[in-house]
């Protein structure tokens, strides 16, 4: 089916930025006078950018001409999260990142120094290394040749053999490398701009709730049957809760969920604790304590919500109990950073949790494949004392639950009713007459900011 | 478990079939599967997030792997997982091999047979404590198991060295606190000459007698102890020449028929898995493979599954008979060949 025959609708147009209807609700903003602590600024911004994008192709979810742009322009040119630092603690200690068929090699030098390296030997072209591990050098197990840490060439086997390799020349190239909040970002364009300008104010964001003085909990890499960003688009807003996650409806401020966009990344605020717009009746606060702890009717509740006391003050009370002993600072966050999911978005695809929500995802395509992809859920956990060995990655198969992960909780049947649709919206992807989807204009801000993004990116 | 749909006000209640009643405020009512499949009732349609939500698969318990954190960044790179058909078939029950939190000790575990038992049981949930001559495959096997959530204990010994093998078990013990299994591999393999003799007394004889002496306090301790020694058919039927090799596998078998004897009335069981020819990358095959095409050739032909086995087949007859589901089984030769011998096995 040709563009023409779907042409441009009006009412598609983008409603110019911070304008356009709201959901009748309470506003974020309006919840947070009632907290109980000093609200701090960075939950009072509000930031709407101008977004175009109101719909997108099709195709950009399901054609591998289109997944071939995006290595080219994307993934090849962009900044990346591609591991923790404290998954490569010592001297040697190496690991790879993947994406699409790419192999990066990131390493910590003598210098302590961490640097990134196409995971190849110069020599014919075998990968470098084939797990992470820690080696004193970087050694290709075909015929040896051999790089120090810091990429410079240390020897070869039959060096008379080789008079036309000049060692200056044969440094293993280097890839750019940055670091935030204990993740190690990667740029393969040597031209990037430069890491500082790219993140912007994000740090900033996360002044309050430091995610280097976190330790990996958990790792979880799921295969999911769709395309990355249509896995990823399913945790980035709160218009999907009527639906797909109804059981906590009475508990969750949903259609009044607050939307943010800036340069690179945005945010959306979600409140819990707090009724849904869509109730045709006001809950008790007993009723939204039990709806976000999923409370069986039959079953006694594990808490009541003393009188005189909402349920989200009483929520914020038992999370700072429960955090107080490996972050001490809790005792001053809002009731708000205890009830509430500040979700944020960094292009292309890392989505680290505000406040002490644990939650970061990450969304990869699954090798070249653009039907498939790899969403990883890791939890950063707070502690105190000696830093925990971050978990190893958890892997399950496309089939597998996410129940088979009890390390990721509660959570792990949310997940569930998420990743529930997503091979779904593959299948009516691809069975679609039509050529477009469509965006929400506030709710699917982030969606929208993302889509603005890619095409800058295309366009370059 | 009972909810009410906060929109609907809609109840779904889980049956003891694991199917789901749902009722809908004026009292019509369907059950249907965690899936959204209708069964039966005059409700033909109900929300599927929900239903998977109170009646899908539910959280699995927390293993005492998962407890302690272990160490190590995982593998980049999606291990080759297989599809689970568990919830299409809902009348096959999985065997539990029961070794979720035990703790083994597997002899030259870095690398072909020794680790791919390591890795097995790593995978069942045990904790393991390796032992072997290089340091650098060492330590590879152990980013290797520890990426599969196992606590790893390692120890570079030359199994020779009947001191430091003792002194590694014990040691492994302590670490690990404590011993269910004890997975004895270690071999000298083949080769000419007296020398070689007295070498592979030293390493497979003495390295399982001695190893197996060292574990024994721990595997009393235990209620599930057991021993697994890795024979070989070149005790069996005649392979191309004698060798030392072949000789003491030969002892291996006799001493853990005794060994089964004499622990049975200590709850320690002790088996035997005997590989026929094992083909892997930097194995004795593959070196035959290349030097001694003609002898490759005949053992192929001589294996009646038309191909050698692979060390994760060796694995896994080990790792049941290690395990607690084997619990009958003590004193047993299993052979894993592939119909490699001939003789007829009563």
């Amino acid at each position: 089916m040709s563009a023409e025959s779907n042409p441009p609708i009006a009412s598609l147009r983008a409603v110019p930025a911070g304008e356009g209807p709201r959901s009748s609700g309470l506003t974020y903003q309006e919840l947070l006078d009632t907290d109980t602590r000093t609200v701090p600024d960075v939950l009072r911004m509000e930031s709407a950018r101008e977004l175009p994008v109101v719909r997108v192709p099709i195709d950009r979810y399901t054609s591998r001409e289109f997944h071939d742009l995006e290595v080219e322009k994307v993934w090849k040119k962009t900044w990346q999260f591609a591991c923790r630092e404290d998954d490569i603690p010592e001297v040697g200690d190496h690991t790879l990142y993947e994406i699409a068929d790419m192999s990066v090699l990131i390493v910590r030098g003598e210098d302590r120094l961490i640097r990134a390296f196409p995971n190849t030997c110069l020599h014919r072209g075998r990968a470098l290394k084939d797990r992470p591990g820690r080696s004193p050098s970087l050694r290709c197990p075909f015929h040896s040749w051999e790089w120090n840490l810091d990429g410079s060439l240390k020897a070869l086997p039959c060096r008379w053999d080789f008079p036309h390799v000049k060692r200056e020349e044969f440094g293993l190239p280097q890839y750019g490398t940055a670091t935030w909040g204990g993740f190690v970002f990667i740029n393969m364009d040597p031209n990037a701009e430069p890491f500082d300008a790219f993140i912007g104010d994000l740090p900033n964001h996360f002044e309050r709730w430091p995610l280097e003085d976190r330790y990996t909990e958990a790792h979880v890499a799921h295969l999911m049957r769709c395309n990355w960003k249509a896995a990823q688009e399913a945790f980035m807003e709160a218009y999907h809760v009527i639906s797909t996650h109804p059981q906590i409806l009475s508990g969750i401020g949903d259609a009044n969920s607050q939307y943010d966009a800036w340069d690179n990344f945005s945010r959306a605020i979600t409140a819990n604790m707090t009724p849904s717009p869509h109730l045709g009746h006001d809950p008790s606060e007993q009723e939204m304590l039990e709806s976000i702890l999923t409370t069986s009717l039959d079953a006694e509740p594990s808490f009541r919500v003393p009188d005189g006391m909402t349920a989200r003050e009483l929520f914020a009370q038992m999370a700072r109990m429960q955090l107080q002993a490996n972050a001490p600072s809790v005792t001053l966050l809002t009731d708000a950073e205890l009830n509430d999911s500040f979700y944020y978005s960094l292009f292309p695809n890392m989505h680290p949790w505000g406040a002490y929500n644990k939650i970061v995802y990450r969304f990869r395509p699954n090798g070249n494949d653009p039907d498939t992809s790899i969403m990883e859920v890791i939890y950063l956990a707070p502690f105190r004392g000696k830093r925990p060995s971050p978990a190893p990655i958890h892997w399950l198969d496309y089939d597998e639950p996410w129940t088979e992960a009890p390390e990721l909780g509660p959570l792990a049947k949310v997940f569930a009713q998420d990743t529930f649709n997503l091979p779904n919206v593959q299948r009516g992807l691809k069975s679609a007459s039509h050529t477009h989807v469509t965006f929400a204009h506030y709710q699917e801000t982030k969606i929208r900011h993302f889509h603005t993004l890619l095409d800058q990116y295309l366009s370059q | 478990m009972k909810l009410r749909h906060p929109l609907t006000h809609d109840t779904y209640e889980v049956r003891s079939d694991g199917t789901v009643l749902v009722k809908t405020p004026d009292g019509v009512e369907g059950i249907f599967r965690d899936d959204g499949q209708w069964v039966r009732g005059a409700l033909h349609e109900a929300d599927p997030h929900l239903l998977g939500f109170i009646a899908g698969p539910q959280l699995k318990r927390r293993g005492p792997q998962a407890a302690n954190a272990p160490t190590g960044g995982g593998p980049a790179l999606p291990p080759q997982l297989s599809r689970h058909s568990r919830s299409d078939n809902g009348g096959n029950r999985e065997m539990d091999l029961g070794l979720e939190g035990r703790k083994a000790i597997v002899t030259a575990g870095s690398r072909g047979i020794g680790l791919s038992i390591a890795e097995l049981l790593a995978d069942q949930g045990c904790d393991i404590a390796i032992c072997a001559r290089g340091e650098e495959a060492l330590e590879v096997a152990r980013k290797n198991l520890e990426a599969r959530g196992a606590k790893v204990y390692t120890a570079s010994l030359d199994v020779s060295d009947g001191e430091a093998l003792e002194s590694f078990v014990q040691t492994a013990g302590e670490e690990l606190g404590g011993l269910d299994i004890f997975v004895s591999n270690a071999s000298a393999g083949g080769g000419p000459g007296l020398p070689a003799w007295e070498h592979a007394f030293a390493i497979d004889v003495m390295g399982t007698v001695r190893g197996i002496g060292a574990a024994t306090p721990f595997l009393k301790a235990s209620d599930a102890g057991s021993v697994v020694v890795i024979g070989s058919t070149a005790a069996l039927e005649f392979l191309g020449m004698p060798q030392a090799y072949n000789a003491m596998k030969a002892a291996l078998i006799s001493h853990a028929s005794d060994m089964a004897q004499a622990l049975a009335p200590k709850g320690v069981r002790v088996n035997v898995v005997s590989p026929g020819p094992i083909y892997f990358e930097g194995g004795n095959w593959e070196m035959i493979k290349q030097a001694m095409p003609a002898m490759y050739e005949s053992a192929l032909q001589q294996c009646a599954i038309g191909r050698m086995g692979s060390p994760e087949e060796v694995a896994r007859a080990v790792v049941f008979l290690a395990s607690p589901a084997a619990s009958l089984i003590t004193g047993a030769n299993l052979v894993a060949d592939g119909g490699f011998t001939k003789r007829t096995a009563f």
